[in-house]
Parts: C-alpha cells; structure tokens; sequence
C-alpha cells in the first residue's frame, strides 16, 4: 500500500486532487492509533499526517491552543499540563482497549470525538474545537471556525468535523479550548450497589447542585481481572469483588471537601461514601476513562466492546438487561449515558440483540472494539433512520462527493 | 447602506391569491395573514433599521402544518423566513417581499419535563426564561441567558446559537441542546438526538446550532438542564486604565479562575448606566469589571479574596464586593440596562459584535477609538471581557441626512478591526443580513462555498432563508462540481515509504 507522508496543508491538497483524478480514496492516519475502529476499509492509499506534529501555537490566559493536525497527543497532553491546563472534556485513551502501542494525535482524537468522565458537565470533543484548516474531498483547504471562544460567524463546520472519524475533511491544524485543570478532587465511593440501584444513586448525584464531574458504576462481575492485577485502580479498590460507584468532584480545596460531605449525606440512603483524595482519586478515574477492566491485555481483552450511549436514568435497567441476556460484563460512565458492554465472543457480537435494546432505550451503540471479520459482518456505527440517515450522506457528500475520504468507514457499503 | 436582497420573483407576486387559498387549506382560522395591517409587526425584527412586508404570514400549530406549508412552499418555489420571537439583532427574520413568513409563535408549549434525565423538551416558540421558570421549584435552571430572555425563544435560540452573560463558563446554546425535531424545506420531518448525551453519527444537531434559519424550521427542542449554583457574588472592581483591566481579566484566567460572568464597561457606558440606573458605579475609572462568582459558598468566598488580590495586583483603584443578592443585582442593573441607557443619550445607537483575542482588547479600543474621531460618530463599550465578546455601541441620529450610512460603515470597520486582530465579525448575534456582506473579511470564497455545499444538503433550491449570511448565492449544481485537477498525478512532491 502506498503512503503519502504529507509535510503541509500543500501536500494533503496535492494528495487528495490526486486521488480524484485517479478516483483512488485514501485512508487518512495520523499514529494509526485507532485504525481499529470503524468498518473496514476498502482503501490503497494512506495519507499519513504524522509529520505534521507542530504545535502553533499556545496562549494559556486565552485559553486556547493551535496545534497542526498530527501533533502527538501524549505532548501536547504534557505541555498544557505543565501549565495546569487539560482538555476538560477528558479524551479517551483508546490505546488501553486496542492494544495499540501508543494514543494517536490530536487530529485523531477529534475525528474520533470520544470524550471520557467529565463530559456530562464540560461537553464533548465538539464542545472544546474552536476551529480548524481541512482539506475537503474537493481537494480544497478551507477554514472552520475560528481561535476565540465566542464564535458564531457562518455555520459551524467544526461540530461536524468532531467525531466524523476523517469522513468529511483532512483536518490539518486545529485550535482547541483549554481549561484550567482542578486544584483538587474527591471521589465518594459507594459499594455493593446493583446496577439499577447505582443508577439512581448517580442520578441524585447529578442532580444535586454539587456539581458533581464524574459518575460511574463498576459491576463486581467486570472487576474479574483485578486478582491478577490487570484491572489497575478499580481491581484495588473494588473488594471482595464488590461493585463500587464512583462520584467525582472538583475544584478548590475549600469547596470539594465541603461538597464531598453534603453530598455524602445526600447519598446516605445508598450506603457510606468512602472518599478518596486527589491523586488516588485521578488515577480511579483514568481507568474509568479508559475502560480498564476490558484492557486489551486483561481478561477479557478477547471480548468485542460496545460504546452504548442513552439517556442516563436508563442506563442502569438497559445495562443489566445486556448483561443478563448476553453473559456480557458492563461498565457505566456518565451517570448511565455511557455504556462499555464487554461480550463473549460470537461473529456478529451479538449486534442484533444489542441494538433492539438499546434502540428500545432510545440511545445508540457502536461497536468499538471488534475483529474485523466482524466489524465487516455489522454495522459498526448505529444504524439511523432513513431520512436522518440520507440527510447525514448528503452532509457527506456535501463535503466529499467522491468519496475519497476514509471510504466506508462509517457506513457499511453493502455488498455487491 | 441598502442591502441587496434576492430580487422578488414575478411569477410568484402574480400567484400570490392561490398562495394564500392553498396555505389557508393547511392552516385553518387565522393561522394566516395577508392583510397589509395584520402584517405590519412582522415587517421587522430586532434590526428595526431594515423593513420588508412579507407576501403572506403563516402561524401554524403543528408540526404536520409546518411540513405541509413547507412542502408546499418547495413544490411551488416559494421562499420562506422562519421566525421566532422577532429579537435577532441581525436581522435574521427580515422578511422577504415574494416569501411566507413562517412564525412558531403557537409553538408554546413545554412538552416534557424530565429532572431524571436533566432535559427538558420544548417547542421552539417557548420563551428562554419559561424553561428555567418551569424548572425552579426543583433547584434547576437553563444556562445560556442572552439578555433578551424574557422575549427570545428557544426556537430563535437554537437558530442564532445564542450567548448571553454567563457563558464562559456554562456555554453557548449550543452545548447545552442535545436534540430536536426538524423539518426540511421538502417537508421531511426528522428526528435527530434526544436525551442522550451524545447524537449518533454526524453531529447535525451542532450544525444546525447556529444556521440562522437556513437549513430547516425546528419544532421541538430537547435542552439540557442544570442544577442551580447555591450561590452568587460579584466584584465591581474600577480601573484608570482599559489596560490594567484587561490585564486583570488575564490574570484570573491566568489564576485557573472561570467566573460565571465578567464584563468590561468603557467610561461613556459607565456614565450612561450609572445616569440611567444609579447603581453607584464609580465615574472617576476608565474601565469597569464586573465580576461574579458563582457555587458553593465556601467556594465563592474564597474566589472573591482572590479575584480581589489580583485585581489590586492590577492597580484597581475601586473594589466593591457584593454582600447581598439586592447589591448583586444592583451591580448588574447597570450593565444590563447599558443598551437603554446609551438609548437615553443617543436617538440611535447600533450594536456591534465582534469578538477579539482577550490579549488585543487595548489595542481594539484604542483602534475603535480612532475610528470615532474619524466618523465624528460616539461609542460606548460594553464587553463580554471573559471570552473577548465585544459590543462597541455607535450612537447616531437617524435624523441626520448621510448619519446611519456613516454608522454602518463606522461599524463595518469595527468587525474588520476584530478580524484583523484574530477575532471573529459576530460573538453570538449571528450574521442575517448585518454582517452578510462582510463574511469575505473572514473567510475566502473557498471556505464560503464549502459553507454553502451544506447548505445544498439540507435546501438544494435555496428556498429557507436566502439572502441571510451569504453574500453571494450560488447554484447548488456549480458548486457541486469537482474539478480534477490534470490527470493521474504521481505525486512528484511527496516522499513514500
């Protein structure tokens, strides 16, 4: 397969112009970090924009940064750390449950849009990209959006380019928000609840006025690995192989310790919160993110993974459903409206009684970790209705109507 | 200035009779408007400078009726303007001579309200401020608070991706809607997201946040609610210099501190406020932050002696923190009746919306300040200071033979002086008709004509709204094409592996 190690927006123009006129589509990668996700393509091209690692630039009183699209996200991660800063809505480390070597680039992590813990109340990867220069499927460079935070000057063209999985545009330099990382946090911890019961206990946490920034619910059953160590934080925490709820808070010193006890008493029906400080409480949540009990190196690194999202007070019936019905183990992440559903292994991952479910929930699934034999057998992004369907290939197509960008990885191509 | 709408179309002005019959048939009673009285308050909207009697006024009830006018109006080739509650400060809702204007006005019911799940599902013709005064008794509120709340609607909101003082810290309408029905100009009605948190594919909803009315006629919304902070307090903190103000704001973003609101005041609005409301605003400063905390109140107590620190590190020369909710609200009751209150020194005055890199707010002063000696025209600043929102007041009389041309054109380089500054023409007013014609200062021909290809997808004969946000409108088919460019190219320039 041929690659085309890009050095500027120049070049990714150069290269997709090629494409149409030889109506070859190109497979867009920055590490290939997440090249397991999505339908398998049928592409013989890959463009590769890892050598477009610059960072343009970072103005932390703005609250922004530019960086060009391959930029690596473990430096770029470190850099506004070193000015405590994060990206709030907590990008996910797909590394952990792919069993790849390393966690892609920033360009990647917006294409993929998949944010962690925090985003029930900092928003997603498409709340946090200001703006971006993309190369569409015209062979043009356009501009998106902007580099301030308050911007509503023609359609945003950014919201689309989050989590579009390189289907639209070849993003080549981005401009993201940044926000001042939490003086502190606590985690209460709460044992032993049942899947349903953790659902309402995270659903009177979120609706408290703590201002409560991460809630999940880990099932004892999906901390099976934690005797051989392999599911980090949780297994050490987590005793007896009980389940554990978590609820996270941050901000200054004063004010988590003075919500960690209130809310401790809002959730006295549900048992005793144990708090947990800071760093301990950083590194329970990382693995939360991360979805380490189904690690590609732990105990059910063999099983498919699906990323179900639903209204959250649902969350918990519809997770112990799938669980029950399918011998699965799951994990619950914002407050319910995140689902990891770990499967035993079958060729279809069991895709047709996962979607009734969730389709009954009113949420959507999307099979994130998957062989390719099946990830070619099903349709890896939730199948849509027909008219939200149509208009989203229109939208598409308005953006690349050669379809030469990441061809089919987002919608099965039905066989012929 | 006039602004070149698209030129009415003949053909349909002389069916104008059978338009009005077949629209009656889908919209009974007096869902219709057409005579010329009737019609008068829709001629406008909160750009009062721009009138246009519409061809006929359709307020229907029902989502069926909006998809039946719709698909009407698509067969037939009628333009259509969707209107909320007429407060664009754009002129979004201008309506056009040879197009129906469709108003959600009856869309005015709240249809669901789910603390659970923290949503709430709405019409669009409800009010802003009805949503969170359907959620108080339960502690709850919705963030994004443009200070036309009382008036706007949440339809109008999710068109022009609303803003308001606190969203630097809770966001833009646009993180905090999560879903809604929609009708295409076809009539195609489509669901997209819900109470989830996240919509599947592309992310439409985003899309649609902010389109200004163009690509479809939104008939319900699904909004997320928050629990409301348990308490406020602000500093109205004064500066001799624009400079150190600025540098104050930094430095509280700098310090990790998000406040739920800060604004900046220039001295004319300091003056102007201060005479209109008496709120004790000192009138010796150049520059005034408010600044408000909000959470727990440990929290803010805290925040306040540090926000307070770093203020006097800046060299303010008055603090004043607020001790009760009657003095809070009084520093803000000059900052919200700013527009007013420049109304009573000025007949006219035109609001402006640029946004600027925080860092370059001195120098987009010192270079607005330039430009009022130039047009001889006075202007009052207010700002947006947390997230480099800009509202430059022009004041001017309509009066005056040649004064609004120089208004606009005072303004127009206001927005130029943003862009240039690397900002943005419009912070959260939306573009309509206002800022139509300066997009090119922003954006190339190739990032417009990308803009409009989405707009095919959703209107491919351009019916929704045309004349709004672009300057130039093209055919969808042309802008369609794909140009290959020479061939096979081998390319020669590129290294492999």
């Amino acid at each position: 397969m041929d690659t085309l190690r890009v050095r500027d927006a120049k070049d990714v123009e150069q290269a997709v112009r090629a494409a149409i006129a030889s109506e070859q589509p190109l497979e867009i990668i920055g590490h290939g970090s997440k090249r397991l996700i999505g339908q398998p393509m049928a592409t013989n091209a890959l463009l590769d924009l890892s050598a477009l690692n610059a960072v343009t630039s970072y103005e932390p009183n703005e609250l922004i940064i530019t960086v060009e699209a391959g930029a690596p996200l473990a430096d770029v991660l470190s850099l506004i750390d070193s000015k405590n800063q994060q990206f709030a809505f907590e990008p996910i480390n797909t590394s952990v449950l792919l069993g790849t070597p390393n966690i892609g680039t920033v360009a990647g992590m917006i294409s993929a849009g998949l944010a962690g813990p925090r985003r029930i109340k900092a928003g997603g990867a498409r709340d946090h990209l200001l703006g971006a220069h993309a190369v569409s499927g015209f062979g043009d460079s356009f501009k998106a959006g902007g580099r301030v935070v308050k911007n509503v000057t023609g359609y945003d063209l950014c919201k689309l380019l989050a989590g579009s999985w390189g289907t639209l545009a070849v993003m080549t330099e981005v401009t993201l928000k940044v926000m001042p990382r939490p003086e502190s946090e606590r985690t209460l911890v709460l044992r032993g609840l049942d899947d349903v019961t953790a659902n309402k206990a995270m659903t009177v946490a979120l609706g408290s006025p703590f201002d409560v920034s991460g809630a999940a619910h880990v099932p004892g059953s999906a901390l099976r690995g934690s005797a051989s160590g392999l599911v980090g934080q949780l297994g050490d925490l987590a005793s007896e192989g009980k389940a554990i709820t978590l609820v996270r808070l941050e901000g200054i010193t004063a004010s988590v310790v003075h919500r960690a006890a209130s809310l401790g008493q809002a959730l006295a029906p549900f048992g005793r919160a144990e708090i947990v400080e800071d760093a301990a409480s950083a590194t329970i949540w990382s693995s939360v993110r991360d979805v380490q009990p189904f690690a590609a190196n732990g105990a059910l690194g063999a099983w498919p993974v699906w990323r179900i999202v639903c209204p959250p007070a649902s969350g918990g019936a519809l997770g112990q459903a799938l669980a029950r019905e399918t011998g699965g183990d799951v994990i619950y992440d914002w407050g319910g409206g995140l689902i990891w559903a770990a499967l035993p292994p079958k060729p279809d991952a069991q895709a047709g009684l996962v979607r009734a479910r969730v389709d009954a929930a009113g949420g959507h699934a999307m099979l994130l970790r998957g062989s390719d034999e099946i990830r070619r057998a099903i349709d890896v992004f939730h199948p849509q209705k027909d008219g939200l369907a149509a208009l989203g290939e229109r939208v598409r197509h308005s953006f690349d109507p050669k379809n030469i960008l990441n061809r089919g990885r987002m919608r099965r191509e039905t066989a012929t | 200035m006039t602004i070149m709408m698209p030129a009415p179309d003949q053909a349909v002005l002389a069916r104008r009779d059978a338009i009005v019959a077949a629209l009656r048939a889908i919209v009974p009673g007096e869902g219709v408007i057409d005579s010329a009285a009737e019609m008068l308050p829709y001629e406008s909207d909160g750009l009062m400078a721009y009138r246009q009697p519409p061809m006929v006024v359709v307020l229907p009830e029902t989502t069926e009726q909006v998809s039946r006018v719709l698909k009407y109006c698509f067969e037939q080739g009628i333009k259509v303007v969707p209107r909320g509650s007429g407060t664009s400060l754009s002129g979004g809702a201008l309506p056009l001579a040879d197009g129906v204007l469709l108003g959600l006005g009856k869309f005015k019911r709240i249809r669901e309200i789910d603390f659970d799940n923290r949503v709430v599902v709405t019409e669009p013709g409800v009010t802003n401020l009805a949503i969170s005064q359907a959620v108080a008794h339960a502690g709850f509120y919705y963030a994004p608070d443009p200070s036309s709340q009382i008036a706007c609607s949440i339809g109008g909101n999710i068109a022009e991706n609303s803003g308001g003082v606190h969203c630097l810290k809770y966001g833009m309408t646009t993180n905090n809607v999560l879903g809604c029905e929609i009708v295409l100009i076809s009539g195609e009605i489509i669901r997209i997201g819900g109470k989830s948190p996240e919509t599947s594919g592309y992310d439409l909803m985003g899309i649609i946040t902010g389109s200004e009315g163009l690509l479809g006629v939104v008939t319900e919304v699904t909004v997320r609610i928050l629990q409301k902070p348990e308490t406020a307090r602000a500093l109205m903190v004064g500066f001799a210099q624009v400079e150190a103000a600025g540098e104050c704001v930094a430095r509280i973003i700098g310090a990790g501190i998000i406040p739920g609101g800060m604004e900046m005041m220039d001295r004319p609005a300091i003056h102007a406020a201060e005479a209109f409301v008496h709120a004790g605003y000192p009138l010796d400063v150049d520059a005034l932050l408010i600044i408000e905390l909000d959470g727990p109140g440990i929290e803010v107590d805290e925040l306040i002696k540090r926000v307070e620190a770093i203020a006097q590190g800046c060299g303010s020369t008055t603090c004043q923190i607020s001790t009760s909710e009657m003095e809070r609200n009084l520093f803000w009751a000059g900052r919200k009746a700013a527009f007013p209150a420049v109304g009573r020194i000025s007949p006219d005055y035109l609001c402006m919306d640029g946004t600027i890199p925080r860092a370059a707010l001195p120098q987009a002063l010192a270079r607005i300040r330039d430009l009022s000696e130039k047009y001889g025209l006075g202007v009052a600043n207010v700002f947006h200071a947390g997230d480099g929102n800009l509202h430059p007041l022009i004041l001017y009389d309509a009066n005056k033979p040649g004064e609004m041309d120089k208004a606009e054109a005072f303004g127009a380089d206001i927005l130029r002086c943003c862009v240039e500054l690397g900002g943005v023409l419009t912070g959260e007013h939306g573009v309509g008709i206002e800022k139509r014609d300066l997009m090119p200062e922003m954006f190339s021909d190739i990032d417009l004509n990308q803009q409009q290809r989405l707009k095919c997808a959703f209107d491919a004969q351009g019916l929704l709204n045309p004349g709004k946000v672009f300057p130039t409108l093209h055919r969808c088919a042309e802008l369609g094409r794909v140009h290959v460019h020479g061939g096979k190219l081998a390319f020669p320039e590129l290294p492999r592996f």
